[in-house]
C-alpha cells in the first residue's frame, strides 16, 4: 500500500488531473463528453499494455525492443488466418496472445541459449519480425469487417467504459498481483535486483530471463488483440510506432532501468499522461511530430533528474555517515 | 622486433572473425557473379554497390565509436538526418557554398553526439535510454522543421560540386589518356578518409588507447588517470561527427535533403562492428572488420536485390544474419575455453611479448 502512494504516483496523478482539467476547460467541457472520454480511454489501452510489456523486461535488466513488431505480427496473423483460411473470429482474435507469447519465448531462450545481449537479440527479431509482418500482409490491409465479433467486443462499454479498457486495467490488476504475491514475481524481482544474490538464493537465472520474455510478449500479444478489436484494419504499419510509448510508460512511472523494480500503478499514470498529451495535440492542432518531441524530451528529463536524485541521496548519506564517525572518534578520544 | 609483432598481429587477425568475413563475400561474389553476370557490371551494379558500402561503413564507424567505451547510440540515423536538414537549409535557404554549409551540417552532429555523451557522463544513465530519448526527440524535431524550412519537404539546390561529389566516379579525372574507373564512385574517398582517422585515433594516439581502457575498464581507467568522462564525451561528439558525414554523403549521393535520411541507419549500424568483431562491452575495436561486415551485408543485400528477393525477405535475412553470427562468435569463445593451452605454445608468446615490451623500453 506505501508503495502505491509514492511521491513519483501522486506527482503523476496530479498531472493527470491538472491536465485534463485544463483540456476540460481548454474545450469548455466537451473534453468530457462520452464520445471524447470513450476514445480516449480506448486508445489508452494499447500504451498501458507495451508499457507493462516493456516494464517486465526492464524488470530483469533486459529490453524488449521488439514489442512493436511482435504486437504486429501477431495482430497481422490473426487478421489473416481470420480472412483468409477462415478461422472462426475468436479463435483468430485470440490466438494473438498466444502468438506474442511464442514470440517473447523465441526471444527468452535466444539470450539465455546464446547469451547474447538482450538488446541486439530484440533488434534481429525486430528485423526478422517486421520482414514476416510484410511478408504476411504485404501492402494490403485486412478489413475488421471479417471479424465483426471481435470488433463488437471492441465497441461495446460496460458502464460507459470501453471493454478493451477494463480488459487492460484487469491484466494490469493481474500483473500487479504477479509481481506482488506470486512465487514466480518474486524470482523476477530477485534476479533483476541482484542477479548473483538470487543466483546463490537458488534462483534460476536462465528460468527467469525465459518467463520474462514471455511474459512480455504474451502483453505485447494482448495489446495486438485489442488493436484488432479496435481498429478499423490491419496493415504492415501496425506496431511501428510502439517503441517509443512502450519505453515511456514505464520510465516516467518509476521504473528503474537496471532492474530490480516494477511500478504497474505509476506505469498506468505515466500512459495516461502521455494519452493527455496526445490528446492534447488533436484538440489545438499540434503536430504529431511535435508530441514526439515533447515525450522524448520528458523521458529524458526524467531519467536524468531521477539519477541526479539518487547521486544526491546518496551524496547525503555519504556525509551523514561521515559525520556520525567523526562524532563518534570525538567521543572516543574524549 | 617488427617482424614477430607482426606475426603475433597477424596471428590475432587470424583468430578473429574477419577472415570469415573475407572468405565469405569472396565466395558470394563468386557465385552472384556466376549466376548473374550483370552483378559484375562497372556502371550499373558495382559502382552502386560500393556507394552504399561507403556510406554505411561510415554509420558503422560512427557506431563503432561509441561500442569502444561499452555505449550505444542509438540516435545515429537521426543525427544523420538533422545534420542533412541543417545543410540542406544552409544551402537552399541561406545559399552558402558546399564547404561552408557541410562545415555548419557537422558542426551540429558534433554538436548534438556531444550533449548526449555529456548527459551521459553527467548523469550516468544508461547510454541506450539517453540516445533513445534523444532519437525519438529529433525524430519529432526533424520532419517539423523540414515542414517550416522548405516547401515540399526537402531541399532540392544543389550547391556546386555536390553532384560531382555524390554521383561522380573517378572516370571524370583522367592524368593523360588514362582515366580512372567508371566502378568507382568519388564517395568512396571520405569513406576511406573516414577509416584512416578512426584506425589512426584507435591504433596511434594516447587519447585513442586511452579510450580503449575506458571501454574495458572504466575503473581502472579513472584510477590511471584517464579523465574518463572526457573521452565518453569525445567518443560521443565523434560518433555525431561520423553520423554527419554519413548523412552528407546518403544525401549527396541521391541529390537532395528529404527527412527518410538516416532511417534506415539503425541496424547496419550495429550490423557493421558486430560482424566484424567489435565487443558490445567496449574496449576491442575494429575498422577492417567493420568495413568488412559492412561490405558482407551490402554485398547480400545487393546481390539478393538482382535476384528479385522482396524487401521484407532482406529483412529478415539480414536478422537472421545478426544473430547466427553472434552466435557462432559465442561457440568460437565457448571452444577456446574448452581447449586447454598448449604448454610450449604459452611460453613461447610469453617469452615474444617480453622481448616486444623490452625492445619497447
Amino acid at each position: 500500500m506505501k508503495r502505491l502512494i509514492s511521491a513519483n504516483n501522486l506527482l503523476l496523478l496530479g498531472v493527470v488531473v491538472v491536465g485534463a482539467a485544463l483540456l476540460g476547460s481548454a474545450t469548455g467541457g466537451t473534453f468530457f463528453g462520452p464520445v471524447s472520454m470513450t476514445a480516449f480511454f480506448t486508445y489508452l489501452s494499447v500504451p498501458i499494455l507495451i508499457g507493462l510489456a516493456q516494464m517486465i523486461t526492464l524488470c530483469v535488466g533486459q529490453l524488449n525492443l521488439a514489442v512493436g513488431a511482435i504486437g504486429g505480427v501477431a495482430a497481422c496473423a490473426a487478421g489473416v488466418m481470420i480472412t483468409s483460411w477462415g478461422v472462426p473470429p475468436w479463435v483468430g482474435g485470440l490466438s494473438t496472445v498466444l502468438i506474442g507469447a511464442f514470440l517473447g519465448l523465441a526471444n527468452g531462450l535466444i539470450v539465455v541459449g546464446t547469451r547474447i545481449n538482450g538488446f541486439i537479440v530484440t533488434l534481429a527479431m525486430t528485423q526478422i519480425l517486421i520482414g514476416v509482418q510484410y511478408g504476411l500482409v504485404g501492402t494490403r490491409t485486412y478489413g475488421s469487417s471479417a471479424w465483426s465479433a471481435v470488433t463488437s467486443f471492441g465497441d461495446a462499454k460496460i458502464l460507459g467504459i470501453p471493454n478493451v479498457f477494463v480488459l487492460t486495467l484487469l491484466v494490469a490488476g493481474v500483473v500487479a498481483l504477479y509481481f506482488a504475491q506470486s512465487v514466480s514475481g518474486r524470482r523476477l524481482l530477485a534476479s533483476g535486483g541482484n542477479a548473483h544474490a538470487a543466483e546463490l538464493a537458488g534462483i534460476s537465472i536462465d528460468r527467469t530471463l525465459i518467463v520474462a520474455h514471455t511474459l512480455s510478449g504474451l502483453l505485447c500479444g494482448v495489446a495486438a488483440f485489442v488493436t484488432l478489436a479496435i481498429l478499423p484494419g490491419v496493415n504492415s504499419s501496425i506496431g511501428g510506432d510502439w517503441l517509443m510509448p512502450s519505453f515511456a510508460a514505464p520510465i516516467i512511472g518509476g521504473v528503474g532501468l537496471a532492474g530490480g523494480t516494477v511500478a504497474v500503478l505509476g506505469t498506468v499514470l505515466a500512459a495516461t499522461v502521455v494519452r493527455l498529451v496526445d490528446a492534447a495535440s488533436a484538440i489545438f492542432k499540434f503536430d504529431t511530430s511535435a508530441v514526439n518531441f515533447v515525450v522524448g524530451a520528458v523521458v529524458l528529463g526524467t531519467v536524468a533528474l531521477g539519477r541526479l536524485r539518487e547521486v544526491q541521496a546518496a551524496r547525503r548519506a555519504s556525509a551523514l555517515r561521515s559525520k556520525r564517525a567523526e562524532a563518534a572518534l570525538a567521543e572516543v578520544s574524549r | 622486433m617488427t617482424d614477430s609483432r607482426l606475426g603475433r598481429w597477424g596471428r590475432a587477425e587470424l583468430r578473429s572473425p574477419r577472415p570469415l568475413l573475407v572468405i565469405l563475400i569472396v565466395v558470394l561474389v563468386g557465385i552472384f557473379a556466376s549466376l548473374k553476370p550483370m552483378f559484375l557490371n562497372g556502371p550499373f551494379s558495382i559502382s552502386p554497390l560500393i556507394t552504399t558500402i561507403s556510406i554505411f561503413t561510415v554509420v558503422g564507424l560512427s557506431q563503432m565509436m561509441v561500442l569502444s567505451v561499452g555505449h550505444m547510440n542509438l540516435a545515429v540515423g537521426q543525427l544523420a538526418g538533422i545534420s542533412a536538414l541543417v545543410m540542406g537549409a544552409c544551402f537552399q535557404n541561406l545559399g552558402m557554398p558546399l564547404l561552408l554549409g557541410l562545415a555548419v551540417g557537422l558542426v551540429v552532429g558534433t554538436a548534438l553526439g556531444a550533449l548526449a555523451g555529456w548527459i551521459i557522463a553527467q548523469t550516468g544513465v544508461n547510454s541506450f535510454i539517453v540516445t533513445l530519448a534523444m532519437n525519438f526527440t529529433l525524430l519529432g524535431l526533424i520532419p517539423t522543421l523540414y515542414s517550416s524550412w522548405s516547401t515540399g519537404q526537402a531541399f532540392t539546390v544543389q550547391p556546386p560540386g555536390f553532384t560531382t561529389l555524390g554521383t561522380g566516379t573517378f572516370a571524370d579525372f583522367c592524368l593523360g589518356d588514362t582515366c580512372g574507373s567508371n566502378a568507382v564512385p568519388l564517395l568512396v574517398i571520405p569513406a576511406l578518409v573516414c577509416m584512416g582517422l578512426v584506425g589512426y585515433f584507435y591504433s596511434s594516439t594516447r587519447v585513442g588507447r586511452e579510450t580503449l581502457m575506458t571501454g574495458s575498464n572504466i575503473q581502472a581507467a579513472e584510477l590511471s588517470g584517464v579523465p574518463t568522462r572526457r573521452r565518453l564525451i569525445l567518443v560521443h561528439a565523434v560518433s555525431g561527427l561520423l553520423a554527419a558525414v554519413a548523412g552528407f554523403m546518403l544525401a549527396a549521393s541521391t541529390g537532395s535533403f528529404t527527412p527518410a535520411i538516416g532511417s534506415e541507419f539503425m541496424l547496419p549500424s550495429f550490423l557493421g562492428p558486430i560482424l566484424g568483431g567489435t565487443l558490445l562491452a567496449g574496449g576491442v575495436v575494429s575498422v577492417i572488420g567493420t568495413f568488412l561486415g559492412i561490405t558482407l551485408t551490402s554485398v547480400i543485400r545487393n546481390g539478393l536485390l538482382l535476384f528479385q528477393v522482396g524487401i521484407e525477405a532482406l529483412n529478415v535475412l539480414l536478422g537472421v544474419i545478426l544473430l547466427a553470427a553472434l552466435a557462432t562468435d559465442r561457440l568460437r569463445l565457448l571452444l577456446a575455453k574448452r581447449r586447454p593451452p598448449k604448454a610450449e605454445e604459452s611460453a613461447a608468446t610469453l617469452a615474444a611479448e617480453l622481448e616486444d615490451a623490452e625492445g619497447n623500453r
